[in-house]
């Protein structure tokens, strides 16, 4: 519990730091927003008068002060490409992201895992070089290559899959997931690899343990030693791994999203950095970096409830 | 020894050593003019033997900006990875040799740096200063800074303790001696294998931001760049992507494997 109890604070703390990480390196611009809203090439006057009332002219700490109590508040502003309110922004295209993680981390573990299994079973033999080949090309090539690759494949050429754009699943839930199928295959390809080089290994480790040799001694099948005894214990820091790819996923979808054109976070946050729509892109990279944080403080405490072991630690 | 020769480390070597030499001799070999120089007769051309991997949509040969590419985007990689080694090497050998609070502000600096995707932070830091080649190098050497910092914090902690730091500290050695003489020395090895595969994710990172538009710009010869024009006309001349998206895996899957050789090599606890 005292755990727990920590964790939640040391949240609370780097939720804070994240603040103020995202406020440094966007204000280390030259320009600033009111430049972007009215163009170079503005009346210097009215620049003035409307960097006085957007209260550019406070010093940082005010300004800071003024953008964090606004998202406390739920006042998260309006996007100036979009002109519209971000928060009402950020909550549709979460649910579309958040489609696509889901999918990639799911087909990401359905292969790594199962060729991870693979490996460490045929260890040093054929089967572990074709899973050790497959993870290394996974991680060699860009993602947005696989991209590339499956909308001239699975989407010119055969016509299965859709080549861009987003369906809200409310509306026709099959449709949706055909337009995030692609661009979660080419992104859990980018995963796979990490994932299936930690699943080998940690499977070496465990089928090499005493249990395992006691409970082929049992007579239990080969299936149950390696399926239930062996990838019960292996699982966890396959787990950490997937969670901590949270954040490498989120990176990726900024490519990947706009290159299906696919109306996410990342295709969001693209469009901001695009066409620097300051206060979007503040609360864009404030976001995901809070998603990833959160993500990884539910994994450790996923990870706690699977492993028992590490509560007494 | 027997290691070092095994097929997938010879394999890594030899990527390696010929990507270098390509990098290195494609800028001195080919005129410069011959990267942007366009044949407006054979626009989209499929390869042959006047273009080995046929031509891009201005009609330029893309072998030639292949090959001219490699040296962009080893440049790219490894300043950018110097940069971060500049910056997080101090960092975490300041953090783990010293420990207590400075290594817990920083960490905690780090660990929040960590919450930002590499990718995204180098995006926004790239966006924020105005894209271009010089401000893709900060903007991919800063955003790996904290991952590199982690790691040496964590090999520095390690020798901090070891029997000879302590000896040396006993014998009156000031902080500054024992760094530079007992703690770098031996965390060396496990930062020139974490700056091996950093430039990899490097060469990767800069294709990415090419690819959106906010890295290099055109009409550099940038592996991302060609790939992001190649998307128009994909079904026409699929050979525009395919080239340069080898070029970027054949790198990327050379310096991994070199990675795996090293860490074989420099560091055989991890074995």
């Amino acid at each position: 519990m005292t755990y727990v109890l920590n964790r939640l604070l040391s949240v609370i703390l780097t939720l804070f730091l994240i603040t103020l990480v995202t406020f440094a390196i966007t204000n280390i611009l030259p320009g600033d927003v009111a430049m972007m809203i009215m163009g170079t090439q503005s009346n210097p006057e009215a620049l003035a008068g409307l960097r006085e009332t957007l209260g550019l002219n406070d010093p940082m700490l005010v300004q800071y002060g003024r953008w964090v109590g606004g998202m406390l508040t739920g006042e998260w502003g309006d996007s100036l490409i979009f002109k519209k309110p971000i928060a009402e922004l950020l909550s549709q295209k979460i649910v579309a992201s958040s489609i696509i993680v889901v999918m990639s981390m799911a087909i990401a573990l359905g292969a790594a895992v199962p060729l991870g299994v693979w490996a460490a079973v045929h260890r040093d033999k054929w089967q572990d070089s074709v899973s050790s080949t497959t993870a290394l090309l996974g991680v060699s090539l860009p993602d947005f290559f696989w991209g590339i690759v499956m909308i001239l494949v699975f989407a010119k050429w055969l016509g299965w899959f859709p080549s861009s754009g987003f369906v809200d699943p409310s509306e026709n839930f099959l449709l949706a997931v055909q337009h995030a199928f692609l661009p979660s295959l080419a992104l859990g390809l980018g995963l796979m690899a990490h994932l299936t080089r930690m699943t080998r290994s940690t499977m070496t480790g465990i089928l090499g343990q005493e249990f395992i040799r006691v409970a082929r001694a049992k007579g239990l099948s080969e299936g149950t030693v390696v399926w239930s005894y062996g990838l019960r214990n292996a699982i966890g820091p396959v787990i950490t791994i997937a969670g901590l790819q949270i954040g490498y996923l989120f990176g990726s979808i900024i490519v990947m999203e706009s290159l299906f054109n696919y109306t996410g976070m990342g295709w969001l946050t693209y469009q901001a950095l695009l066409n620097r729509d300051m206060p979007l892109i503040q609360a864009t990279v404030f976001v995901i970096a809070a998603v990833v944080m959160l993500t990884n403080l539910l994994v450790d405490l996923l990870y706690l409830a699977i492993d028992p072991r590490i509560r007494l630690g | 020894m027997k290691r070092f020769l095994s097929p997938k480390g010879l394999v890594g070597i030899i990527l390696v050593t010929l990507i270098a030499l390509v990098g290195i001799l494609a800028p001195l070999l080919i005129p410069p003019e011959a990267a942007t120089a366009m044949d407006m007769t054979a626009r989209l051309a499929p390869p042959s033997a006047n273009h080995l991997l046929g031509t891009d949509q201005l009609g330029r040969d893309i072998l030639i900006r292949v090959l001219l590419g490699s040296r962009l985007s080893l440049e790219i990689a490894v300043t950018a990875v110097m940069i971060s080694i500049v910056i997080g090497l101090p960092l975490g050998m300041v953090s783990g040799y010293f420990g207590g609070r400075i290594d817990n502000v920083l960490m905690r600096l780090v660990d929040t740096l960590l919450a930002f995707p590499a990718l995204l932070l180098a995006l926004t830091i790239s966006a924020v200063l105005g894209p271009n080649l010089q401000n893709t190098i900060i903007a991919i050497g800063v955003a790996f800074t904290p991952y590199l910092a982690r790691i040496v914090r964590g090999e520095a902690l390690r020798v901090a303790q070891m029997p000879y730091v302590e000896a040396a500290r006993a014998a009156g050695t000031t902080d500054l001696f024992i760094l530079s003489r007992h703690v770098l020395p031996n965390i060396l090895p496990a930062i020139i294998v974490q700056a091996t595969i950093s430039l990899a994710f490097a060469i990767l990172a800069e294709a990415g931001l090419s690819f959106l538009g906010l890295g290099t710009q055109p009409p550099a010869a940038s592996w991302g760049l060609m790939i992001q024009a190649s998307r128009d006309y994909l079904e026409r001349a699929p050979w525009t992507a395919l080239a340069p998206g080898a070029a970027v895996a054949l790198t990327v899957l050379g310096l991994n494997m070199f990675g795996d050789v090293l860490r074989d090599i420099l560091d055989p606890r991890s074995k």
